[in-house]
C-alpha cells in the first residue's frame, strides 16, 4: 500500500499542522509515514507545501509529479500550483478562500477562474469554502482541520475518521478542544452527500 | 520516561532523542533553519536527563563551549546551520588536531535548494578540509541511529564526528523506533591538565601525522559497515551498470529504480568521510559505468574519480561533472530520474530508462498564478521601523542631496527587501549589515558622485551574534554610520530562542540581561537612543536626527514579535471616507490589506493591530474595529 498525500496552502494557514495530524493518524492506523514540511523562510505569506507519504514502502519524504493521490488545497492558487504532483486517478479537496497577495500586482489573480479550472482538472474535486465553515464554528484558524476532516469524511485517506478525531484530540490544547470538535463535524457533514469512495488498502 | 517504540519524530527530534540515548550530558548550539529543533528537544527534555543545554551567542562559542565539556570526559553535542559552521570554523579546524576526551559531535544541517540560507554549502567538503569525519544519515530513522554511533565513535577514536542532516532529513517526520532513555546520572571526569590540550606549533607538527593515520583507519572502519551495519550497503544488479548515493539521495534512487529490480548495482553510504575507499574499490569492480547521485557538492563522484585513476580502472563516471546531473539545488525522484537517464544515454547502453509518472493535469495547461513570495509579518515592527527610515532618508535627500544606502543583516528582517519596502541594499551574512556599512562610509562618494548616509540595520539576536564586534571595529576606525537595531526581543526567524537580551537562559532560569544600548554607549558610539517602535513619527524622527549625527550613531526599536504575542486589535476601512488611493498596499507590503480590482482596500483577519496603515492614510478612513460584545 502506498498513499501519497499533499498539502498546499499560504504560510500561516496551518500547513504544517494538518500535515502532522495527517501521518500520526496514519502511523496510529499502523502504517508507516514520511513527510516532508515546508518550515522556515517562507512560512509567512509564502507558498507552502507539505507531503505526506503513507505506506509500507520506506521512501523519500517527497512526492514525485503525478504520484499523489490526494491532493488538499488550503488556497485555490496553491492547489493549482501544485497541481503536477495530483495522478491521474488522484482527489483533491479545495477550500475556496481566497488569499490575495498583499504586493502589487495581485489584480491578475482571479479565485474564481482558477476554481472553475481545477474544477474541470479533476471533476470529483470537493470545494467549499473551509474557512468560512470553520469562522462559522468558531474559529477561522482551524480551515487545516476542517479540509482534513472533510477529506476522511469523504472517504478519500486511508484510514478511518476515528483516528484523525484521536489524533487532535491528544494534540490540540484542550482550550480549543471543543471547537475544533464543531468544525471537525461540520466539515464531515458538509462532505456527507458527496459519492463517498473506498481506497483500497492492500 | 517510557520511550521505547514507535513514535513519530521529525528528523531534528530524533537526532535529540539518539544524542540523549547513547549519555547526552552537556549541549550547546547557535539556532540555524533547518537545525534548530534538535537543541529545542534537547533543551525540553533536559531537566528531566540532567542534561545542561545553552544556547550560545554565536556558533564559534557554541563549538568551544561544548568542547570545554568535552575535554572533561563528557559527552557533549553542538548544534548548528551549514553557514554556522563557517563562524564555528576556526576553533574546528585546530580542533581535529587536538582530538577531544568524552565525545563531542557536532550537528550541522546543510539546506539544499535552499529553503532558507544563504549558501548551498556541502558539510561534507567540510569535514574533508578539517579531517572530521562525517556521517550522513538519509532518514529520521537513521538520524537517531548514527546520532548514537557519533557519539560512540567520537568517544572511541577521540576525535569529533559531524552529524551531517539535509532539511529532507532535519525537518522531514516519520514514525521512528527509539529506546528508552537510561536515567542514571553519569559523572563527568573532570578536566585533566596536560600538554594536549594546547596548541602550539611542536604540538600540531607532533600531531598531524596522527590526524593522517586516524583517516585511513577511519576509512577502513567505513568499508567495514558495509557488511556488518546497515547504514552502509552494497546490492548487486545484472546489468554492468551501477548507481552510488548518499543521504536522502538514495531514498529517491530505490524509488527511482524500482521498476527495474536487479538490473543496477547499488552503492548506498551513510558514511560520507573519511570515504570508505576499499568497498568503493570493491563495489567498482565489475563496472562498466557508474552513476554517482548526490546533492551539493560532486565529493563523492570526485573520491570515485581518485579511485579509478588510482587503480588504473576502465569506468566511466557520471554525475555532476559530466552533466548529468545540477550543481545546484534540491534533489527529488524527478530529479534523479532526469539525471540517471541523461547519465544512460552517455553510457550508450540499450538498457532501460525511467520515466515518470503522468500527471492529472499537462503543465502547460496550468494558467498563470500569482507570486506569492514571503514577506514580514501583518503587523511586524521591522515595517515601521523600515518605513520610518525610508521616509527620513527622502527628505533628507530631496533636502541636502545626501542619499542613503541601507544595509541589511540575516533574520526576518531581510524580508525588507521586499516590495514596496526596498529596504534592503546589501546583505552578506550574520553581522555583516554593520561592517558593511562602515567599508561603504570609507568610500568618498556613492554612485552618482552624491554623498550617502550609511545606515546598517540589525536584530537582537544577531546583534549578540557578530554584532558587536562589527560596533566596535566601526567606531574604532571613524565610521559614519547609523545602527538601527531591530529589537523584537525574540531570535523570532528560527523559532523564538532566547538569547542574551531577554534576561532568561535555554533552561528557563532568569539570567543577567545584556543591554543593547549600553553596550552601543560602552562601545564608544557617540549618539545612543532607544524607542518604542510602534509610533511612525516618532521612528522618522530619530532616524532623521541618527542619520544627521557625524560619526557612529545607534537606535535601538524596541518592539513585539507578533508570531508570539496577541495582537491589539483589528484595523478596518471606513468606506465612506476612503478615497482609494491605495497608499496602504502601494506604500506597506502588508499582507493583511489587499485590493481587489478597481475596488476599495480590504483588511483581512490576519490584522493584528499595529495600525501603521492608519498612521499612513492621508483620509483617516484606516480605523479600529469595534469589538461586538
Amino acid at each position: 500500500m502506498k498513499f501519497d498525500i499533499l498539502i498546499a496552502g499560504v504560510g500561516g494557514q496551518g500547513v504544517v499542522l494538518a500535515s502532522r495530524l495527517l501521518a500520526t493518524a496514519a502511523m496510529d492506523a499502523g502504517f508507516h509515514v514520511a513527510t516532508a514540511e515546508t518550515i522556515g523562510m517562507a512560512q509567512r505569506e509564502g507558498s507552502v507545501t507539505s507531503h505526506v507519504r503513507i505506506g509500507d514502502d520506506v521512501c523519500g519524504s517527497l512526492i514525485p509529479q503525478g504520484k499523489a493521490d490526494l491532493l488538499i488545497g488550503l488556497e485555490p492558487a496553491e492547489t493549482a500550483r501544485n497541481l503536477l504532483f495530483l495522478g491521474k486517478d488522484g482527489n483533491m479537496v479545495v477550500n475556496e478562500h481566497a488569499i490575495m497577495p498583499s504586493t502589487q500586482g495581485c489584480d491578475e489573480y482571479d479565485p474564481e477562474m482558477i476554481l472553475d479550472f481545477l474544477k474541470s482538472s479533476c471533476p470529483g474535486t470537493i470545494t467549499a469554502d473551509f474557512t468560512e465553515l470553520a469562522k462559522d464554528a468558531g474559529t477561522y484558524k482551524a480551515a487545516n482541520v476542517a479540509m482534513i476532516a472533510a477529506a476522511a469524511g469523504a472517504g478519500l485517506l486511508p484510514f478511518s475518521t476515528e483516528y484523525l478525531w484521536g489524533v487532535l484530540e491528544k494534540m490540540i490544547p484542550e482550550k480549543y478542544r471543543d471547537v475544533n470538535r464543531r468544525v471537525f463535524d461540520r466539515a464531515i457533514e458538509s462532505v456527507s452527500g458527496n459519492n463517498r469512495k473506498v481506497i483500497n488498502k492492500d | 520516561m517510557t520511550l521505547t517504540g514507535k513514535r513519530i519524530l521529525m528528523g531534528n527530534e530524533a537526532i535529540a532523542f539518539g544524542a540523549m540515548k547513547a549519555g547526552l550530558q552537556i549541549a550547546s548550539g547557535y539556532p540555524g533553519t533547518p537545525s534548530s529543533e534538535v537543541m529545542e528537544t534537547i533543551i525540553s527534555h533536559a531537566k528531566e536527563y540532567g542534561i545542561y543545554a545553552e544556547w550560545a551567542t554565536n556558533e564559534k562559542v557554541a563549538l568551544e563551549t561544548a568542547v570545554g565539556a568535552a575535554y572533561s570526559g563528557a559527552n557533549a553535542i553542538v548544534t548548528m546551520k551549514q553557514v554556522g559552521l563557517n563562524v564555528a570554523s576556526d576553533p574546528l579546524m585546530s580542533l581535529s588536531y587536538i582530538g577531544v576526551k568524552g565525545s563531542l559531535v557536532i550537528l550541522v544541517s546543510d539546506d539544499p535548494g535552499p529553503h532558507s540560507s544563504q549558501t548551498e554549502q556541502d558539510t561534507r567538503a567540510f569535514g574533508h578540509f578539517s579531517n572530521i569525519p562525517v556521517l550522513d544519515p538519509s532518514t529520521p530513522q537513521e538520524a537517531y541511529d548514527m546520532a548514537k554511533l557519533a557519539f560512540k565513535l567520537s568517544h572511541e577514536l577521540e576525535t569529533p564526528v559531524i552529524l551531517r542532516t539535509t532539511t529532507r532529513v532535519s525537518h522531514g517526520c516519520a514514525d521512528v523506533i527509539i529506546e528508552d532513555i537510561d536515567p542514571v546520572p553519569r559523572d563527568i571526569e573532570g578536566f585533566v591538565k596536560d600538554t594536549r590540550w594546547t596548541i602550539f606549533p611542536k604540538l600540531t607538527a607532533q600531531r598531524h601525522p596522527l590526524l593522517e593515520e586516524l583517516q585511513v583507519k577511519m576509512s577502513d572502519r567505513f568499508s567495514e559497515y558495509f557488511t556488518d551495519n546497515s547504514f552502509n550497503s552494497i546490492t548487486k544488479g545484472s546489468s554492468n551498470i551501477g548507481i552510488a548515493a548518499s543521504g536522502v539521495s538514495s531514498l529517491y534512487v530505490q524509488e527511482a529504480i524500482k521498476d527495474h529490480p536487479g538490473t543496477f548495482s547499488f552503492f548506498k553510504t551513510a558514511t560520507a568521510y573519511p570515504f570508505p575507499e576499499k568497498a568503493a574499490l570493491d563495489f567498482m569492480k565489475g563496472i562498466s559505468d557508474l552513476i554517482v547521485v548526490e546533492e551539493l557538492d560532486p565529493y563523492m563522484e570526485e573520491q570515485f574519480l581518485q579511485i579509478a585513476g588510482r587503480h588504473h580502472l576502465t569506468i566511466n563516471i557520471h554525475g555532476k561533472k559530466d552533466g548529468s546531473f545540477s550543481f545546484s539545488g534540491e534533489y527529488d525522484v524527478d530529479v534523479v530520474i532526469d539525471g540517471i537517464n541523461r547519465a544512460l544515454d552517455k553510457t550508450g547502453s540499450k538498457t532501460c530508462r525511467f520515466s515518470h509518472s503522468i500527471a492529472a493535469i499537462k503543465a502547460e495547461d496550468i494558467p498563470s498564478l500569482p507570486i506569492r513570495a514571503p514577506t514580514l509579518c501583518a503587523g511586524c515592527m521591522h515595517r515601521t521601523v523600515f518605513y520610518g527610515f525610508k521616509k527620513a532618508a527622502a527628505k533628507m535627500r530631496s533636502k541636502t542631496g545626501v542619499d542613503s544606502v541601507f544595509s541589511g543583516d540575516i533574520g526576518c528582517y531581510t524580508l525588507g527587501n521586499a516590495r514596496p519596502l526596498n529596504m534592503v541594499n546589501t546583505c552578506l551574512c550574520m553581522g555583516a549589515g554593520i561592517s558593511i556599512a562602515a567599508g561603504l562610509s570609507h568610500t568618498q562618494e556613492f554612485g552618482n558622485g552624491l554623498n550617502a548616509k550609511q545606515v546598517a540595520f540589525i536584530g537582537d539576536s544577531t546583534f549578540f551574534h557578530s554584532g558587536i564586534a562589527a560596533v566596535v571595529s566601526a567606531v574604532y576606525n571613524n565610521a559614519n554610520i547609523t545602527i538601527a537595531v531591530l529589537d523584537n526581543r525574540t531570535t523570532a526567524m528560527t523559532g523564538h530562542q532566547p538569547h542574551p537580551g531577554i534576561g532568561i537562559t535555554a533552561m528557563g532560569s532568569p539570567a543577567k540581561m545584556i543591554d543593547i544600548a549600553e553596550v552601543l554607549k560602552s562601545c564608544g558610539v557617540g549618539m545612543v537612543k532607544t524607542i518604542e517602535a510602534d509610533d511612525l513619527d516618532k521612528c522618522m524622527d530619530i532616524a532623521t536626527e541618527a542619520m544627521k549625527f557625524e560619526g557612529p550613531s545607534a537606535v535601538v526599536f524596541k518592539g513585539k514579535c507578533v508570531a508570539i504575542c496577541k495582537g491589539t486589535g483589528q484595523y478596518i476601512v471606513d468606506e465612506d471616507k476612503c478615497t482609494g488611493c491605495k497608499l496602504c498596499i502601494s506604500q506597506l507590503g502588508c499582507p493583511a490589506i489587499f485590493s481587489i480590482p478597481s475596488g476599495l482596500p480590504v483588511i483581512q483577519d490576519t490584522c493584528s493591530g499595529c495600525g501603521l496603515c492608519a498612521q499612513i492614510c492621508p483620509s483617516d478612513a484606516i480605523v479600529l474595529k469595534e469589538v461586538s460584545q
